[in-house]
């Protein structure tokens, strides 16, 4: 490996679209402030999303940005990154002050941005996606050749293994965020912010990341990581800015920190995500037991391969996976959604392969979907006949046709309250509340219906950590009573604070089932991937 | 009787006919092809083909040069793409109802403009079969490549040459990203309309060439609606060739050959009902169609418009 | 909202612009002495030198023998290739007052019977069609057509006489349709040269012209030296023709100006004679019930020779004779099996 700042002036060589900064990774002085922004003030409609935030990015530095859903930390990088313009505040690059009016001025300031939906044009090769945009050396040829050479260089340099002529939509989604750095990198990028880049990633694809940025870091690069995933923060960080609805809460340097006081300074309180793990495990009976399931996914191509789990009484068992491994289609086939296209599936023995969802539920199912805002909830709908969809027609709700809306009120209201959801009214439209008040509804409507079996897809994805802290608890004291639940997630971390057995599920198959105790997320990345340890 | 069919002179005269044919074809669908492939479909091809069409013929019916006549042509082309443009990607309109707005508006003015400027069918005296030395010697293929008027080769030399924009240049990297993820191309700081805009331009260009090439090329005639939905034809076609060049040649061609062979069948009189023979050409359609389904290159943007989004 | 609303006028606009084309007259004029109305909806343009044109210039005929708009006002709807498009025109013309509604057309027939029932006080006529809707007992409808075998004889003849090679091409539009006249003029050629050859080839449409262009040439290069054919298709064959110094017949209307050099002869449709019995029989109270048809005999068909061009006189006199013969009933051009062309 050659040296960084070797590395960084041999981009000149090819690098075609330099920015005017270009040259300040070259004689950068470690620790000096590249980007500071002061009293930064954005305002939505109805929201103020910063609120004078103050905020400062070293060279050589990893300073990651840390807050719930809502905080601001998002809207302050795309601000940095010109896609939204502040109301008030400055921003200043090497002291200098500048005004980023979109992207191309972010880029021109040597700023560069991975989203988390990655903006790739998947029909186009890994070069012309980094060639595009810039300008070629034989305008108005291309030059993919000379890019081509750029990339293997940068590739190499910074560990970031990908094949230059590979179509995008051949790659894996960790490939992709390769590319997306690529990009960056290529257009002389001496700043990169990442918006939760660990989140779309297998353990062992997070590592690589990890490699390159620290690569990244030696050489003067200034990253910042959105992330709220705290453990990940403590482990790469060199220092931390936490916000809080819109505010700053504090810069920390990482050294200093420990999980429970990030956590304090996310929310505001002192939260419980560690499950007690001493509590003693009272299994029952099978409660769902699924017997060589086969499904197909909306394309008709094979989404489930024969999968048999059986989860009991009083248990959670996990379902990890990357996203579009069967997961979606494994939760539907329960649920009486998908039609199977083999095998069974018994709920405390009894067969309900052939009945219809309004038996299922009926006979004690819940649902969760992955889906929240499509499948879980009316979006129209006041939250009181959210409350109510399933079991609108039972006698509780309803007199012969007509709905005994006095009942209904008084139901909802209490429901409101017992699941903390934050609504100004039951009558209010659902579409207005927050993600993860909408989740709460959700599991208002289904855990007081005192559900035997509970199937949860990626319950807590994208709500804050108060609600997820929130979900926690109740799935855990329903466990308590004797609920059956399958739960799938691609949150190692929430796997292994949660389950007691965690199956790993891969393109339609299930892998293996580990007890929570005996493994590591080490061995689960491996099966998430489709490789048994024992095996390699 | 189908022995005449096979007769050396008679397949070098069905394909002299087939490569003459796909001349307006040719134009219209590389033209389309560009819109296409930026994300912009414009059913308006015919309206502009027709306006081309005319604005040759007036030229050219004034007494100008044919070339001057070509230059109106596409000039002509170039504003109809613009507002085919300022409808659909600047204010956002449905492509689809914009592109028959086009159309109507094309058919409605060049008839209008028609009557008001010359008021009868009248001819002129078009481009002129142009017999390439030495080339148009060689036996059979010299007849059937190398013997046809300018407008011919110029649509069979923008073949390579759309193919070399679309692939080998900025402009063309630009358009494949704008009509697969505009997104993509916004961020990097491609100007998703801009690309667009152009892209209309070279379209209507590219049609109102096409409609040029039967006024003052193939018939050296206008007609009101002369095109008779030729456009409609070839924004099929660049489905049919799964937008890229070499399948938009392809299925010029072998409409071109199709329609060739029954109006050689008929003219030799051979014992096919002439409502089969007139059915030839849309049977092979559908039938080439039905295997050629696949739409692994269509453009994922196609037919959206783009609002960057905050 | 509001960018909704702003689109939809622009398409508005474009629509409005596209619809310039056709010209109506409403300025009904109430007061004594007040124009005759007629309405004609046709299928193709008024400048096709083929069918629609030949209604519409024998109108204008009329209409200048009748001394000009204050006594004969025309309004007419173009283009109507569609049938309900049509039908509403002739629904609107009927409902506006106009004395005579023509719908130049034998796909209209379903829609002029449909029409007529509904404004029995209005005049319609229909063509090809020797339909009047008698016997539906409907009184309002006149039928009209030509018997355009005769000028295809004619035109035959005189294309056996031109041909050095004996090969001759004819263009048809769809199968079937142009039949009376391409059976005529086969006929022609046959009783002249009993061996040449007549190559028919239909574009099916009546309005391709690119194919009947390469039509044009597929005859040429299969040895054609004479063509003709027929529907408003015809005038990219026609400048072909003119290119390659081919002889070429026209019929249905004047073609000569788009082949100056080529064009030999026209069957000319004459429909003034119709229009103006019709137009006598709806002043008399009679609203339909006739049904016309175009003949040498009743100088609704006419052959033109072109001036500008030398032709041997006794292609002249063949012609005339041959239309001579077709008067006095001495020639049958074809075994009429059909009324309909």
């Amino acid at each position: 490996m050659l040296t960084g700042r070797r590395r960084i002036e041999d981009q000149f060589v090819y690098g075609i679209a330099r920015p005017t900064g270009g040259h300040r990774a070259v004689n950068f002085r470690l620790n000096a402030p590249y980007v500071q922004m002061y009293g930064i003030v954005k305002r939505f409609p109805g929201v103020l999303a910063c609120d004078h935030v103050d905020f400062d990015v070293r060279r050589g530095e990893l300073h990651a940005l840390l807050g719930e859903n809502g905080a601001g930390k998002s809207t302050l990088m795309r601000i940095l990154y010109g896609l939204y313009q502040p109301e008030e505040g400055r921003i200043l690059r090497d002291g200098a002050e500048v005004t980023i009016h979109s992207p191309t001025d972010a880029i021109r300031q040597g700023i560069g941005m991975i989203h988390q939906h990655f903006m790739l044009v998947d029909t186009l090769t890994v070069t012309e996606n980094v060639a595009l945009g810039l300008k070629s050396s034989r305008e108005p040829l291309l030059d993919l050749d000379r890019v081509e050479a750029g990339i293997r260089e940068l590739s190499e340099a910074y560990g970031l293994q990908i094949d230059p002529r590979a179509p995008v939509w051949t790659l894996s989604v960790g490939e992709r965020q390769r590319v997306e750095i690529m990009k960056a990198l290529y257009r002389g990028a001496a700043m990169l912010i990442l918006d939760e880049p660990t989140a779309v990633l297998t353990p062992q694809e997070v590592e690589e990341l990890f490699v390159t940025l620290g690569y990244m870091k030696e050489n003067g690069y200034s990253l910042v990581l959105i992330s709220h995933k705290l453990q990940e923060i403590l482990s790469i960080s060199d220092r931390i800015t936490v916000l809080r609805s819109g505010r700053l809460v504090g810069t920390v340097p990482t050294k200093d920190m420990t999980r429970q006081e990030l956590a304090r300074m996310m929310v505001g309180r002192d939260v419980m995500l560690e499950r007690d793990r001493d509590d003693e495990i009272d299994v029952g009976e099978v409660r769902l037991r699924l017997e060589d399931v086969k499904a197909v996914d909306v394309t008709g191509q094979p989404a489930l391969r024969g999968v048999s789990l059986s989860v009991q009484a009083g248990e959670i068992l996990g379902v990890a996976g990357i996203s579009g491994n069967g997961q979606r289609e494994l939760a539907e086939v329960i649920a009486g959604l998908r039609p199977m296209t083999g095998g069974s599936v018994e709920m405390d023995g009894t067969p309900i392969t052939d009945w219809s969802t309004a038996r299922r539920t009926e006979a004690g199912l819940a649902y969760i979907p992955e889906e929240r805002m499509h499948d879980g909830i009316v979006r129209d709908f006041a939250v009181s006949e959210n409350l109510v969809l399933q079991e609108h027609t039972s006698d509780k709700f309803s007199h012969g046709i007509f709905l005994a809306f006095d009942y209904i009120a008084r139901y909802s209201r209490q429901l409101v309250q017992d699941f903390y959801i934050k609504t100004p009214d039951i009558r209010t439209m659902t579409r207005n509340l927050s993600g993860g008040n909408i989740q709460r509804l959700i599991l208002a409507r289904e855990l007081s219906r005192r559900p035997k079996v509970l199937v949860a897809a990626q319950p807590t994805r994208g709500i804050d950590i108060g609600a997820i802290e929130y979900i926690y608890q109740q799935l855990l004291e329903q466990r308590d009573t004797g609920m059956a639940t399958l739960l799938i997630s691609e949150d190692l971390d929430e796997l292994l604070a949660l389950c007691d057995r965690i199956a790993v599920i891969y393109e339609g198959q299930i892998m293996d089932v580990l007890e929570r105790d005996k493994t590591s997320a080490e061995e689960l990345g491996l099966l998430m991937a489709g490789v048994h340890p024992e095996r390699q | 009787m189908f022995d005449e069919l096979f007769t050396i002179s008679t397949l070098v005269g069905i394909l002299h006919s087939c490569v003459r044919l796909a001349t307006p074809y040719l134009f219209a669908s590389l033209g389309e092809t560009f819109g296409q492939r930026s994300g912009v479909l414009n059913l308006g091809v015919d309206g502009i083909m027709l306006m081309g069409a005319f604005f040759a013929f007036y030229v050219v019916f004034e007494g100008h040069n044919l070339w001057v006549g070509l230059l109106a042509a596409i000039a002509v082309g170039i504003l109809m793409g613009l507002l085919k443009a300022f409808v659909s990607v600047t204010m956002q309109s449905l492509q689809g109802i914009s592109g028959i707005g086009l159309y109507l508006f094309g058919l409605g003015l060049s008839s209008l403009l028609f009557k008001t400027l010359i008021g009868s069918v009248e001819g002129v005296s078009g481009f002129r079969q142009l017999a390439i030395p030495f080339l148009s010697d060689i036996p059979g293929i010299g007849h059937i490549l190398f013997n046809h008027n300018a407008l011919v080769y110029l649509a069979y030399l923008m073949v390579p040459v759309s193919w070399f924009v679309i692939n080998r240049t900025t402009l063309g990297l630009k358009i494949r990203a704008v009509g697969h993820n505009p997104e993509a191309a916004d961020t990097l700081g491609v100007s998703v309309n801009g690309v667009r805009y152009t892209t209309m331009m070279i379209g209507g260009a590219l049609a109102a060439v096409a409609g040029a090439s039967l006024s003052i090329g193939l018939q050296n005639v206008f007609q009101e609606n002369m095109t008779n939905g030729l456009g409609f034809i070839a924004v099929a076609l660049v489905y049919f060739g799964s937008w890229r060049t070499v399948g938009v040649l392809g299925g010029s061609l072998l409409f071109s050959l199709v329609n060739a062979l029954q109006l050689w069948v008929q003219a030799l009189a051979i014992p096919v009902p002439s409502e089969i023979a007139v059915m030839m050409p849309y049977i092979m359609t559908i039938v080439v169609l039905a295997f050629t389904a696949r739409q692994i290159q269509k453009p994922a943007a196609l037919a959206r418009s783009y609002e960057r989004g905050e | 909202m509001l960018r909704q609303i702003r689109i939809s006028m622009l398409i508005f606009l474009l629509l409005l612009a596209a619809c310039g084309g056709s010209d109506e007259d409403d300025g009904a004029a109430n007061a004594e002495g007040a124009p005759f109305r007629v309405a004609i909806v046709m299928p193709s343009s008024t400048t096709d030198i083929a069918w629609s044109q030949s209604m519409y210039d024998s109108l204008t005929t009329v209409q200048s023998e009748m001394g000009g708009e204050d006594a004969l006002k025309i309004a007419f709807s173009e283009g109507m290739f569609r049938v309900t498009d049509a039908s509403a025109a002739i629904r609107d013309y009927a409902a506006e007052g106009y004395d005579l509604v023509i719908a130049h057309g034998a796909q209209y027939g379903n829609s002029v019977f449909e029409v007529a029932s509904d404004f029995t006080e209005t005049s319609f006529a229909w063509g090809t069609s020797s339909d009047t809707g008698a016997d539906r007992g409907i009184e309002n409808v006149f039928a009209y057509g030509a018997v355009a075998n005769e000028g295809g004889y004619v035109n035959g003849v005189v294309a056996a006489m031109l041909s050095t090679n004996d090969v001759i091409g004819v263009i048809g539009p769809v199968a079937g349709d142009a039949k009376l006249y391409i059976d005529g003029f086969v006929r022609g050629v046959t009783d002249v040269k009993p061996d040449a050859q007549v190559n028919v080839s239909y574009t099916g449409s009546f309005s391709d012209t690119t194919l009947a262009a390469e039509a044009a040439h597929v005859h040429i290069q299969a040895g054609a030296d004479v063509l003709t054919g027929s529907a408003q298709q015809v005038v990219g064959a026609i400048g072909v023709a003119n290119e390659n110094g081919v002889a070429w017949l026209g019929t249905q209307s004047d073609q000569i100006s788009l082949g100056p050099n080529v064009v030999v002869t026209n069957q000319i449709y004459n429909w003034a004679n119709v229009i103006s019995d019709m137009i006598a029989k709806i002043e008399t109270g009679e609203l339909g019930g006739t049904a016309y048809k175009l003949t040498f005999e009743n100088d609704g068909l006419r052959l033109e020779f072109n001036e500008n061009i030398e032709i041997a006189d006794e292609v002249k006199e063949a012609a005339r004779a041959a239309i001579e013969d077709i008067k006095s009933g001495v020639v049958d051009p074809v075994l009429l099996e059909e009324d309909d062309e």
